[in-house]
């Protein structure tokens, strides 16, 4: 059986058998750096890939079909065009933040990748309070992002930025409580725990309508917090052409592309790992036949399903709800959400404690 | 604790009382019910009576004097309600919020009564201010109460920056907040030549002394005071006053030795720098409110007496003396000013023949803020000194004699008060004078009289 | 020099440098953006500590949301280099004079202590900054106090309500 933890293993074990245990470590941090920055660069061409098409199905047209196969090489075309055009710098920009900027968006958002386990016991670091320190790092991409809108030294480009800021600060409250929730029902903070407390059944199924709320509340914010339509008012293009990319061009804008992908992408498995189990294959109680059946399927294919899944979910809201004015999108987190996934907190802590989950 | 929960659920109270009236009235009734409230709960405290039992794990202790000077602020509180609550109603418009803030500042200063542990200090501490720096803004469209609001913020923050310094290191030189174990550990035998804990818990000192402004440390408060709605400025110059020096002497009353040798050159100086300054900058000023503030700086001068003094009966029983004496006479000063159309001297010019009984209880007010016999503000100083005198002997005899100098200069700026009311020409204007509010003047000039005359009444109750 | 100590001197480091670019940084926005890189150290040093609740709590209350409203704040504000007030020299120097004696008075007197001297931060070790025990702790032992606080969030809350609302 396909198993990404088998490559590990036998990789590990010929580095220790060949070089010396400091030699062997080193060589794995860089082969985990090369393999993140190869996800990173698939993920990115895959995803901009299916958007496009996902778009292309919601409108009833064909979407790219001229380079490769169904228009699979179209983002690898144009990524190949976005680098070898010039990157700008405006005028009056502050150089060093502009210029910064979207690396720390990007390093921010290679960092989120730690904690989430992408396979049965393939993950690069499984750290007791997992999903606390994937709530911590995700909130500094803000920082990148104001510095990038600030250092255009452009007005439209500020203004993104500010709405960016303002609305990842607001959703992250309640994408936080939601995935406390969970939190709540596992008992522990690590990733790892998470997904082996779904062993007899997602907790989306486990977790009665409370965790339902959660997921439902966790998919909006985390749609606000990739600035994803329907809340893409940092970028909203009527208003304010790009947001606060508008003054990037060339490779620089490319990464900022890439990190919203990225994002999305991260965020999904983050669902994925809470509320529908991660790589855990789908099992139903007691029925041992059927779980046996399940585990067949190789626990990566489950994960990255899933995460698809969800994706696509996202990429459906796009094309299905008309964009929020500001206020009306601080008004939903701060007089709705937050409230409601405040009780909704309550009321899966009674849950837990009265043992009512399966 | 009953006084600690009951304000914070007071608080509460008030916040949902915005919502079910918008009759002003109804809300500051409403406000005086649960303040009497929360006497008789802290009353009942005192005698043992109902006590919700909660295992404070030794953070909190409770004794007599602490119940005791709560009651003392409670009733002032109260009476500034009876007082002042139709100008609180005309602040802004969220009468409300105001009271429940004044509330939650009451809830801070019960945990500062009561305090066993540095961690409670600094929240009592941080809860009685934090109110007050909204409530100095309260006067949104007013550029003065901005101003003053964010400066008390700032200058607040960053006292309490140093306090957590402090409070950092003497958590390092001992492994705990607990107060006792700070002066056995520091100055036990076992390390002796410590240097840490005495140096952190100068950096308190400092804090604290921002806290109830003394000198090197005051300068915010003549502008916040003037800044700020004037029926906050009195709670704030009374009350809270009164209540950040309890946490001082609650503080060093035990643990002065741990400045050692520092303590008896710090504390004059900072005493006589208070005197000096609050003083001789009050005789220069041409606006009450504003001679109040550097009056209620001076009258700190006064109070940190009993810290210097630390731990004797005679001071314990003079600050409780002083805070009802001080706190009731300004906040009746105040009242009085607040309805008062002109804030300088010059307002005040006839105002004997125009409103005979409201300037008769300035007067007896102001006697009593600066000292003189048969009001309550001269036993209060007395006590001070005899604190002084009785904790340093013949030492501390200078620093007796300067106190009293600068009480003499005191009662040069409260006599233009009294001046401009009885011997002066003018039309002073006072507005809303109703026999509620002169009802309410008559119970503060009584008692202010009658502690003057037996204070033992008030000490008295004290020790039983 | 052991790993731990590497880091632990990289990171004091990088704190310090980061605390006086802070101090000295003419753009209230480089400011802040150096404010964060002292919250990101002192999180490292926490997790030196094995704190790793404390380091992670360090980075989203401050790095990440603190931080972004003083950006915000600062950013919406537009200060530009020249609106900085030119201070008086000599008030300059009289505050030069009077912190350094301060931070002077401080380090001799921290020199001096003796218990200073053995004593050195527990590195890796030690479990009380996982988020189980400090989760015990905070509901058992210190449950008076944590209560007490909702008091001051709320005051605050209340505060923030009245300053910023519309009248």
């Amino acid at each position: 059986m396909f198993s990404l933890e088998g490559i590990t293993n036998t990789v590990h074990e010929w580095l220790n058998n060949h070089f010396s245990p400091t030699l062997a470590l080193l060589t794995e941090f860089v082969l985990v750096g090369v393999a993140a920055i190869a996800l990173f660069a698939l993920l990115g061409l895959g995803l901009v890939w299916m958007e496009r098409k996902v778009a292309a199905v919601m409108q009833i047209r064909l979407g790219p079909n001229r380079v490769g196969p169904k228009g699979i090489f179209q983002t690898t075309a144009d990524t190949l065009k976005l680098i070898m055009k010039e990157g700008l710098t405006p005028d009056g920009a502050d150089k060093f933040l502009f210029n910064l900027a979207p690396y720390i968006v990007m390093i921010v958002a290679m960092l989120i990748l730690a904690p989430i386990a992408f396979a049965k016991n393939f993950q690069i670091w499984d750290i007791n309070i997992g999903v606390l320190y994937l709530s911590a790092v995700s909130s500094l991409s803000v920082i990148g992002v104001l510095m990038a809108g600030w250092a255009s030294n452009n007005k439209y480009s500020l203004l993104g930025a500010m709405r960016s800021g303002a609305q990842i600060v607001s959703y992250e409250l309640s994408a936080g409580l939601s995935v406390i929730s969970i939190v709540v029902m596992t008992g522990s903070l690590s990733i790892n725990d998470i997904i082996l407390s779904q062993q007899n059944g997602w907790w989306i199924f486990k977790g009665h309508i409370p965790a339902f709320i959660s997921f439902v509340i966790f998919i909006i914010a985390v749609t606000a917090e990739t600035n994803r339509a329907p809340f893409d008012l940092a970028e909203a293009e009527s208003e304010l052409t790009a947001g606060f990319h508008t003054e990037y061009s060339g490779m620089k804008f490319a990464l900022f592309f890439l990190a919203e992908y990225i994002n999305i992408f991260i965020v999904c498995a983050i669902g994925a790992t809470l509320f529908f189990g991660g790589w855990m294959p789908l099992h139903i109680g007691h029925w041992e036949g059927f779980n046996h059946v399940m585990d067949y399927i190789p626990s990566s294919i489950w994960f990255f399903g899933k995460t698809i899944g969800l994706i696509f979910l996202i990429m459906w809201f796009r094309w299905t709800f008309p964009r929020l004015r500001i206020d009306q999108l601080l008004n939903l987190e701060w007089k709705y959400l937050l409230p409601i996934s405040m009780f909704n907190l309550i009321l899966m802590t009674i849950v837990a404690i009265m043992g009512w989950h399966f | 604790m009953n006084a600690i929960i009951f304000s914070a659920l007071a608080g509460v109270v008030m916040m949902f009382s915005g919502i079910f009236t918008k009759n002003t009235s109804i809300i500051t009734n409403v406000a005086r019910v649960a303040l009497a409230v929360l006497i008789a709960v802290n009353l009942l405290d005192t005698y043992g009576g109902w006590m919700i039992a909660v295992d404070t794990k030794n953070l909190l202790s409770f004794n007599k004097f602490g119940f005791f000077f709560n009651t003392i602020l409670f009733v002032a509180t109260f009476l500034f309600f009876v007082l002042s609550g139709r100008d609180i109603e005309k602040v802004g418009s969220y009468t409300a919020e105001y009271y429940a803030l004044i509330f939650f500042s009451l809830c801070g200063i019960a945990v500062l009564t009561s305090f066993n542990n540095l961690l409670m200090m600094f929240l009592g501490v941080e809860i009685m201010s934090i109110p007050l720096y909204i409530l100095t803004g309260a006067d949104k469209k007013n550029l003065k109460s901005n101003e003053a609001s964010l400066k008390y913020f700032l200058m607040g923050s960053f006292s309490t920056g140093i306090m957590l310094m402090g409070i950092t290191l003497v958590y390092g030189a001992t492994g705990n907040f607990n107060l006792p174990p700070i002066s056995s550990a520091v100055t036990g035998a076992v390390v002796s030549d410590s240097i840490i804990g005495p140096l952190g818990l100068l950096l308190i000192f400092v804090s604290l002394c921002f806290k109830v402004s003394a000198a090197p440390f005051h300068f915010w408060t003549p502008d916040v005071y003037d800044g700020a709605p004037s029926v906050f400025t009195s709670f704030m110059a009374t009350i809270i006053k009164a209540a950040g020096f309890f946490a001082f002497i609650k503080l060093f009353e035990e643990r002065s030795s741990d400045l050692r040798v520092s303590w008896k050159i710090i504390m004059p100086v900072i005493i006589i720098a208070t005197l000096l300054a609050g003083n001789i900058t009050a005789v220069f000023q041409q606006s009450v409110k504003r001679m109040l503030a550097y009056s209620s700086i001076a009258q700190a001068g006064f109070m940190l007496f009993v810290v210097y003094a630390n731990n004797n009966s005679i001071g314990k029983e003079g600050i409780l003396l002083y805070a009802a004496a001080y706190s009731l006479a300004t906040i009746g000063i105040f009242a009085i000013l607040i309805r008062m159309k002109d804030y300088t001297f010059n307002g005040y010019n006839g105002l004997a023949k125009k409103e005979p009984f409201i300037a008769a209880v300035n007067t007896i007010l102001l006697l009593s803020l600066a000292g003189i016999p048969l009001t309550a503000g001269f036993f209060a100083k007395y006590y001070m000194l005899a604190a002084a005198i009785n904790a340093g002997g013949k030492s501390v005899l200078w620093l007796v004699v300067i106190a009293v100098l600068f009480a003499a200069v005191s009662v040069y700026y409260y006599f233009r008060v009294i001046q401009a009311m009885y011997f002066k020409e003018g039309d002073a204007e006072v507005e809303n004078v109703n026999n509620r509010f002169k009802f309410g003047l008559l119970i503060i000039a009584a008692l202010i009289i009658s502690i003057g005359i037996l204070p033992s009444v008030l000490l008295n109750w004290f020790y039983f | 020099m052991s790993a731990i100590q590497i880091l632990f001197w990289f990171l004091s480091g990088l704190a310090l440098v980061s605390a006086i670019m802070v101090l000295i940084s003419k753009n209230p926005v480089h400011s802040v953006l150096w404010l964060v890189m002292v919250f990101f150290a002192i999180s490292g040093h926490y997790i030196l500590m094995n704190a790793q609740f404390l380091a992670i709590v360090n980075l989203i209350v401050y790095a990440g949301a603190i931080m972004v409203l003083f950006l915000f704040v600062i950013m919406l504000m537009n200060l530009d280099k020249t609106s900085d007030p030119q201070k008086n020299w000599w008030m300059k120097l009289a505050g030069v004079i009077s912190g350094g004696c301060l931070l002077m008075e401080m380090a001799t007197l921290v020199r001096q202590a003796a218990e200073m001297k053995e004593k050195t931060v527990m590195m890796k070790e030690g479990s009380i900054g996982l988020i189980g025990n400090l989760g015990k702790l905070l509901f058992s032992d210190y449950v008076v106090p944590f209560e007490i606080s909702s008091v001051l969030f709320l005051s605050a809350m209340v505060g923030a309500v009245v300053i910023g609302k519309k009248n």
